[in-house]
């Protein structure tokens, strides 16, 4: 129905004479992890390929997901959730094509924070974290990835704590804060308020515990299928990533070195997200210079949640990731 | 034992802050196994004389004595009681059986399950209900409902039976034959019988006394005796004494009936 | 000159049972939703087809998950329903006898009544803890409210005749409401019980939703975070079934309990 709906509205589009705009619908977050598409668009990186994007602003990582899944939006970008495999399971098609951030070492993003007292009675490795009760957003969602994962590297697994799932990060705060759970795993800005309001400690960073692919741009089955406009705007994001790595991600010295456009990126940020400059300036995550993917990875992840039953079964690395796009892309960016 | 309502006054205040008086200065006396019927227009204050005997509304001046009750009051180890009610809308209690309902005054005196039982079992008899007593009130016709009513009440064994107009609610027919029955009863108990009525034939021919109250403020007109052989019949209405009687009675009221409907 | 029958003019008044409609009704619907779902017109992500739906169901009886979804939920619900409706129902009758408590409680109940319980959730969570108590506080909550507001107006209603020959039967201050004021108000118990039932399944379904790892409304939170659309149909399912469960079992009470009634 959704989708019949949609091709009536699709048709009518097409049959009037002023369709020349062709925009590209792109749903995001109104988050720093979308800085690389604002950039994008603010510099007009996809518009030298001939694609105009429109940004689609969405309040949660999953309707971002149903609605590349039900061709409302032609390019998502988010987090890897089970939620997304699930879709892919059960039967509609969306694409991973490029990288859009991951934890990655050095490079703050999300955290596992302790209540005060735990961390100043000798809380102080993920060893210890044993039997505590330990706040999420969701089950399934990237937090519970990450944080089973890291368990597993230190030889627990998540029977060995308590997760408690809180819905929304807001509540996962006030439960730390109300000492109604041990610990939490939230991005930031969160972990560093905890720590600035002086009821949480910062136990790691997730990036040094365990470095992965955490979030990824999608294509609809239906923006796949257009593979010109598909390439043309991966030559766009390729340009859009290599200016946000050299401006924020670059490294000297095993220190991070803003680069010359940094300002410039945490204006554009500030701008699309409406968040405040200073805040911006905590932490950009990591993505790879090119917007390349750690697909291995991905094949990793598809295993874990099969494995901890939250995918009924395995999903072949061909059904969700395509990579052409992009290296098609970036060998016409060499020309 | 003697009923004595000695120069009872009962003044209400209504919603308007005025007072109103109900009853004026009524004064008379109910022998022992008397048969008094207690007549009057509609407002005349009937119902709210009952009342006060039955201890359920307080008099504003006066009181209302039992002669030769004992000194322990209402309720002696045999759980008797000074007055029981039977009202005109019946007021049985709808989730009780015809038998529980009947039960219902013992229970509240305390008498042990195994007694009351036996004590209903006799009143359900004397008033014809042997065969209906697991039916629900709903269940029963208008006069068995009151035969229930009025078995409820004799089970307590009071001193005095107050009747308020018990028969208003039920048709003609019905009412006939159930005003020989309570004459059948009263035979039987010889129980000292209050009956609020305003049917003139019904007193008369119930009654060994006839007292009539004017329209409000209620005071006592007359206190007719009823000159008529017992047991009572149906073809006694013809007699010149019970002619005679209603005549009389009808007269007392006639005018204070019309003012009633001018009002 | 020629003869009119007369005839029943009330004929199209006259309400007829259709049980054969009734089923077809329910099958009708089931059909058609299978078929959209074989088509794809509709994509089963979002619709799932009813014998997906019944199969998943089956593979989840199997495994045990359903067994233990509804078990807990079962249980928060019985529990925040007794101690709601016990609450209300010794409230209704304080509140409703006892003038000193209706002039406490109305206003009390008035002013608290409106609020959606729902939002006191965050707050029993914040007194209570994110355990148990506080999702079966908030179930209690949310039938305290129609139950004591019932059981008062049943006690107001109750016919002051009865409560007059009860007296004149020697009945004092707790026959009366023991004997009189309950069973009058019995009808009026049970429709608040029926709107509490209503009620404590959307709060169940609410509390469920926050800190848990059990209960149907996890199973249909989670699913719907994890886009397993069939595993969240058979969550609906359930909670619907719970739904004409309770409702079932209440009518079946009310009739053993007011078997007096004339409607009956």
């Amino acid at each position: 129905m959704i989708r019949s709906l949609l091709a009536l509205v699709l048709l009518v589009t097409f049959t009037l004479p002023a369709h020349a705009a062709d925009k590209v619908k792109v749903g995001v977050l109104k988050l720093t992890s979308s800085a690389t598409l604002f950039v994008g668009v603010e510099k007009g990186f996809f518009k030298e390929f001939g694609v105009e994007p429109e940004l689609v602003y969405f309040q949660a990582a999953a309707p971002i997901a149903t609605a590349l899944a039900a061709g409302q939006v032609d390019v998502g970008a988010t987090g890897l959730t089970a939620a997304l495999y699930n879709i892919v399971l059960g039967g509609e098609k969306i694409w991973v094509v490029a990288d859009k951030g991951r934890e990655w070492p050095g490079y703050p993003l999300t955290a596992i924070v302790v209540q005060n007292e735990l961390y100043d009675g000798g809380l102080r490795g993920v060893t210890d974290l044993k039997g505590k009760r330990i706040g999420i957003t969701q089950l399934g969602s990237t937090f519970h990835y990450h944080l089973g994962n890291v368990l597993e590297k230190h030889g627990l697994t998540l029977n060995d704590v308590k997760i408690v799932p809180l819905q929304a990060m807001g509540a996962a705060m006030e439960a730390l804060k109300g000492k109604q759970v041990d610990a939490i795993m939230l991005p930031q800005p969160f972990p560093g308020t905890a720590e600035a309001q002086g009821f949480g400690r910062i136990l790691a960073w997730g990036g040094d515990l365990f470095p992965w692919q955490i979030a990824a741009v999608f294509y609809s089955k239906k923006f796949a299928a257009e593979r010109e406009r598909a390439v043309n705007f991966m030559k766009g994001y390729a340009k859009a990533a290599r200016y946000y790595h050299d401006a924020v991600l670059a490294q000297k010295d095993g220190g991070r070195a803003p680069g010359p456009n940094y300002d410039e990126v945490v204006a554009i940020t500030a701008k699309y997200t409406g968040g405040k400059p200073e805040i911006i300036r905590i932490g950009f995550p990591y993505q790879d210079r090119n917007g390349r993917l750690l697909t291995a990875d991905i094949a990793k992840q598809i295993d874990w949640w099969v494995k901890h039953g939250f995918m009924k079964s395995a999903l072949p690395l061909s059904e969700v990731v395509d990579t052409r796009f992009l290296e098609t892309a970036l060998k016409a960016l060499e020309k | 034992m003697r009923v004595v309502v000695d120069h009872v006054s009962k003044t209400y205040t209504d919603r308007g802050g005025r007072s109103v008086d109900a009853l004026r200065d009524v004064a008379f006396t109910v022998e022992a196994e008397e048969f008094v019927a207690l007549l009057g227009p509609s407002g005349c204050g009937k119902s709210t004389l009952l009342n006060v005997i039955a201890g359920l509304l307080a008099p504003t001046r006066g009181g209302v004595w039992f002669d030769g009750a004992r000194a322990d009051g209402a309720r002696g180890a045999n759980a008797r009681a000074l007055s029981a009610m039977v009202f005109q809308e019946f007021a049985l209690f709808p989730w009780r059986t015809a038998q529980k309902n009947i039960e219902f005054g013992l229970e509240e005196a305390g008498v042990p399950a195994a007694e009351r039982a036996t004590r209903a079992r006799h009143y359900i008899e004397l008033t014809g209900l042997a065969g209906f007593e697991t039916r629900y009130p709903h269940q029963l016709s208008g006069g068995m409902r009151q035969r229930v009513g009025i078995a409820r009440a004799l089970a307590v064994e009071p001193a005095v039976l107050l009747m308020d107009e018990p028969f208003s609610a039920l048709d003609a027919q019905t009412r006939q034959l159930m005003q020989e029955e309570l004459l059948g009863i009263w035979d039987r108990t010889r129980k000292t019988i209050l009956y609020v009525t305003h049917n003139i034939q019904e007193a008369v021919y119930m009654a060994d006394r006839v007292i009539v109250l004017s329209r409000r403020p209620g005071e006592v007109l007359a206190d007719v005796p009823i000159e008529l052989e017992r047991p009572r019949t149906e073809q006694m209405a013809g007699e010149p004494a019970f002619v005679q009687a209603a005549e009389r009675i009808w007269g007392l009221i006639k005018a204070q009936a019309w003012a009633a409907i001018a009002e | 000159m020629t003869r009119l029958a007369v005839e029943d003019r009330t004929r199209f008044l006259i309400r007829r049972d259709h049980p054969w409609w009734r089923v077809l009704a329910v099958v009708g619907i089931l059909v058609v939703w299978e078929l959209f779902a074989r088509i794809g017109w509709v994509p089963v992500l979002f619709l799932p087809s009813p014998i997906g739906v019944l199969r998943e169901g089956a593979d989840m009886i199997v495994s045990g998950e359903i067994a233990m979804h509804v078990a807990a939920s079962l249980r928060r619900l019985v529990l925040g329903f007794a101690v709601g409706a016990a609450l209300g129902i010794s409230v209704g009758i304080a509140v409703g006898f006892f003038s000193i408590a209706e002039a406490v409680g109305t206003p009390v109940i008035a002013a608290t009544f409106p609020i959606p319980k729902i939002a006191l959730l965050p707050l029993l969570i914040l007194w209570l803890g994110i355990g148990e108590a506080s999702k079966v506080a908030v179930i209690a909550l949310g039938v305290f409210f129609p139950m004591a507001i019932n059981t008062y107006t049943g006690v107001r209603q109750a016919d002051p005749l009865l409560v007059r020959a009860a007296v004149a039967f020697g009945a004092r201050r707790w026959s009366v409401i023991r004997k009189v004021m309950l069973p009058s108000a019995l009808p009026m118990i049970f429709a608040g019980l029926r709107l509490g039932a209503g009620t404590a399944l959307l709060l169940l379904v609410a509390a469920e939703m926050i800190a848990v790892e059990s209960g149907i409304g996890f199973l249909v939170l989670h699913a719907g975070n994890l886009m397993q659309t069939t595993k969240l149909m058979v969550g609906i399912v359930l909670l619907s079934l719970l739904g004409v469960l309770s409702h079932w079992s209440l009518n079946r009470l009310e009739r053993v309990a007011i078997s007096w009634r004339q409607d009956h």
